[in-house]
């Protein structure tokens, strides 16, 4: 056991620190790797660190130098930690993306790693023998970043003796540790790179929000391409040498009660989620389950990467406050990739606070708290700025707005990335002064800040971003589709506290029976993208709304099909 | 040979009024069966069945044709 949580040094790398944890305690258990049905494989800290230098020596072997981005697209496997440091340690910037699920088209798949590869400048992929021959043209194919495929799988990670040629001495502390990407869609990610000095600093301003102790246990089924479960559940853990357990999100989707059993188990004290696990968790997992589980020792779980909702916390308590969760345990975060991670943090062992507002009100911007009822929405605190990070809510031509005004809410923080990879017109659009404009809506009240929607179309499902402008794109060549008249939005999905996607297009086909080979096309065309697309609708020419720029409006249309169309089904 | 009964519950909580099932049909060939709705339909057959499924059971299914036999075994008569 770890005696206190490490302290903060600014010539720090990951590096440094992790071999600081294996140094002075080599037995301790740095990774626990959960998997359903087996016995869970226990990484401690002196077998990590002996496996990523393994690792390291191989890639420095291979080829692979200094400051190069290493993309990894591996399934849920024991070595991927050791793959992770060793990347690092070999001085080059890990980068997790998503495995491609079962769904996705492979050429679709491809062609979104292309782009990714050219935009974020991808230069190896380390990957699975199974993935071959999907991403073995990319390497080859004229003007590809990309020198190489390497699958790390196939190395002994762990009893690996041989010798490697002298590693190169890491870089200074302020050079690049890793790549993060801010959204979830495949054409339109958008990469933030950050140093060590980012990555470490964030992590001990935030440790200190969420008062962490050398007590505690994370416990994680989140993707590791997502910030919440890189740097929230993974580096947090790593850098102060806390454990973590590592669920596979894939399996947790199917079975969210291993989630449970894991943090039962083992111990756990924090967890972040998005909204939905809450309501996903609360009705999947039935009352046998449960038998002999207990959660006291669960401090917070975070409810963060998407608008928390009132309701997600109160059915979740419902259903497991008999089993150690308590109110104060149910807390909430505002956070995104451009900032690191954390910008606000509730209060550790206070519930997150509640304000019961008038909801016709709210919709014009203003919060007016009044008793609950059929008019009331409840807005749920993503709690208050952590240290070196200021949030401000303005209007329209970014003045300030006063406490109980929604505004979109713009951040500036020590952790703010420096813009992203190699696409200088977009974080123009959103850097601006040194503050960040986050698209998202908030207001504050007693100091506390609520988030509470979109300004951007940006989709929410299940915490993934998905931009419409993706799934317009790819229905224009749907056949029977009338180019450039798709509308893609968000429709809430109350039962498990997220967002469905639906479409709206005009066709031709409109009211004939062509019209069911468009729909299908659509859902399928979805499918390719690795996108569910729940609703669609077909209109005839003419009927979307269009904005001044003459392009269908999605703000506009959405209402449109919602209220004539929605309420006919 | 997938029952009618089971196709139906599996259909309606994709909102599609056809799609051809069989044994060998994967969840990813079937449009809107993601992981997100995998769990409505268990859920939904759960319910439609009056039966229970165990985490290891459903984390080892493969194919509709596995998810059918599953179904068949938990409600035959003891």
């Amino acid at each position: 056991m770890l005696s206190s949580i490490v302290h903060f040094s600014p010539e720090e790398r990951l590096g440094d620190r992790w071999r600081r944890h294996a140094d002075a305690s080599p037995q301790a258990v740095a990774v626990t790797h959960w998997v359903a049905g087996s016995e869970p494989m226990r990484w401690t800290w002196g077998d990590l660190l002996r496996g990523a230098d393994n690792v390291a020596g191989w890639l420095t072997a291979q080829g692979v130098r200094p400051g190069q981005v290493c993309a990894i697209i591996l399934r849920h496997h024991p070595w991927f930690y050791p793959v992770y440091l060793g990347i690092s340690l070999s001085g080059a910037l890990p980068a997790v993306l998503a495995y491609p699920n079962a769904r996705t088209h492979p050429d679709k798949f491809r062609q979104g790693l292309e782009g990714m590869a050219r935009r974020s400048g991808l230069d190896w992929v380390l990957s699975e023998r199974e993935l071959e021959p999907i991403v073995r043209d990319l390497v080859l194919s004229r003007g590809s970043t990309i020198q190489g495929l390497l699958f790390p799988l196939e190395i002994d990670v762990a009893t690996q003796t041989r010798s490697y040629p002298h590693l190169s001495p890491m870089a200074p502390a302020e050079s690049p540790c890793l790549l993060q990407h801010s959204s979830g869609t495949t054409g339109l990610q958008k990469a933030v790179v950050l140093s060590h000095r980012a990555v470490l600093g964030h992590i001990d301003r935030y440790q200190r929000a969420i008062g962490l102790t050398a007590d505690d246990k994370i416990v994680s089924w989140l993707p590791l391409y997502h910030d919440m479960g890189l740097i929230a559940a993974f580096h947090l853990a790593l850098a102060c040498g806390i454990p973590l357990i590592q669920l596979d999100p894939f399996e947790w989707v199917q079975a969210p009660v291993l989630f449970l059993e894991a943090a039962a188990h083992e111990g756990a004290t924090l967890a972040w989620l998005p909204n939905f696990a809450y309501h996903l968790m609360a009705e999947r997992i039935h009352e046998d389950d449960l038998e002999g589980l207990r959660f006291d020792r669960m401090r917070m779980l975070i409810n963060c990467s998407e608008p928390v909702r009132a309701e997600a916390h109160e059915k979740f308590l419902r259903r497991f406050g008999s089993y150690g969760f308590r109110a104060e345990t149910l807390a909430a975060c505002y956070a995104m990739a451009e900032t690191t991670f954390a910008v606000t943090q509730t209060t550790p062992c206070r519930p997150a606070p509640q304000l019961t507002v008038d909801r016709a009100e709210l919709a014009r911007g203003y919060v007016r708290p009044i008793q609950p009822g059929p008019q009331s929405r409840v807005c749920v605190s993503s709690g208050v700025p952590i240290a070196d990070c200021a949030v401000r809510v303005v209007n329209d031509v970014g003045e300030d707005l006063p406490d109980d005004q929604v505004g979109e809410l713009i951040i500036r923080s020590a952790s703010m990335f420096d813009g992203y990879r190699n696409y200088p017109e977009k974080t123009a659009e959103v850097l601006k002064d040194g503050w960040y404009h986050s698209g998202d809506y908030g207001f504050r009240h007693c100091g506390e800040y609520y988030v509470i929607g979109r300004k951007k179309d940006l989709i929410i499902v299940a915490g993934k971003n998905i931009y419409p402008e993706d799934i317009e794109d790819a229905a224009n060549g749907v056949p029977g589709v009338i180019p450039g008249r798709v509308v893609a939005f968000g429709v809430d999905d109350p039962e498990l506290g997220t967002q469905q996607v639906a479409v709206v297009l005009e066709s031709e086909h409109y009211g004939k029976p062509e019209a069911a080979e468009v729909r299908q096309g659509v859902v399928m065309m979805g499918m390719d993208i690795g996108i569910t697309i729940s609703e669609v609708y077909i209109v005839p020419p003419r009927w979307l709304i269009k904005s001044s720029a003459g392009k269908p409006s999605r703000r506009a249309n959405r209402e449109r099909v919602l209220n004539e169309l929605k309420s006919q089904e | 040979m997938i029952s009618d009964r089971l196709k139906k519950v599996i259909l309606r909580e994709l909102h599609q009024d056809d799609f051809p099932l069989t044994d060998q049909t994967l969840a990813s060939e079937v449009p809107g069966w993601d992981s997100l709705n995998h769990v409505r339909i268990l859920a939904a057959i759960e319910k439609e069945f009056a039966i229970r499924f165990k985490t290891l059971e459903v984390l080892r299914l493969k194919n509709v044709g596995e998810l059918q036999a599953l179904v068949d075994k938990k409600t035959a008569p003891r």
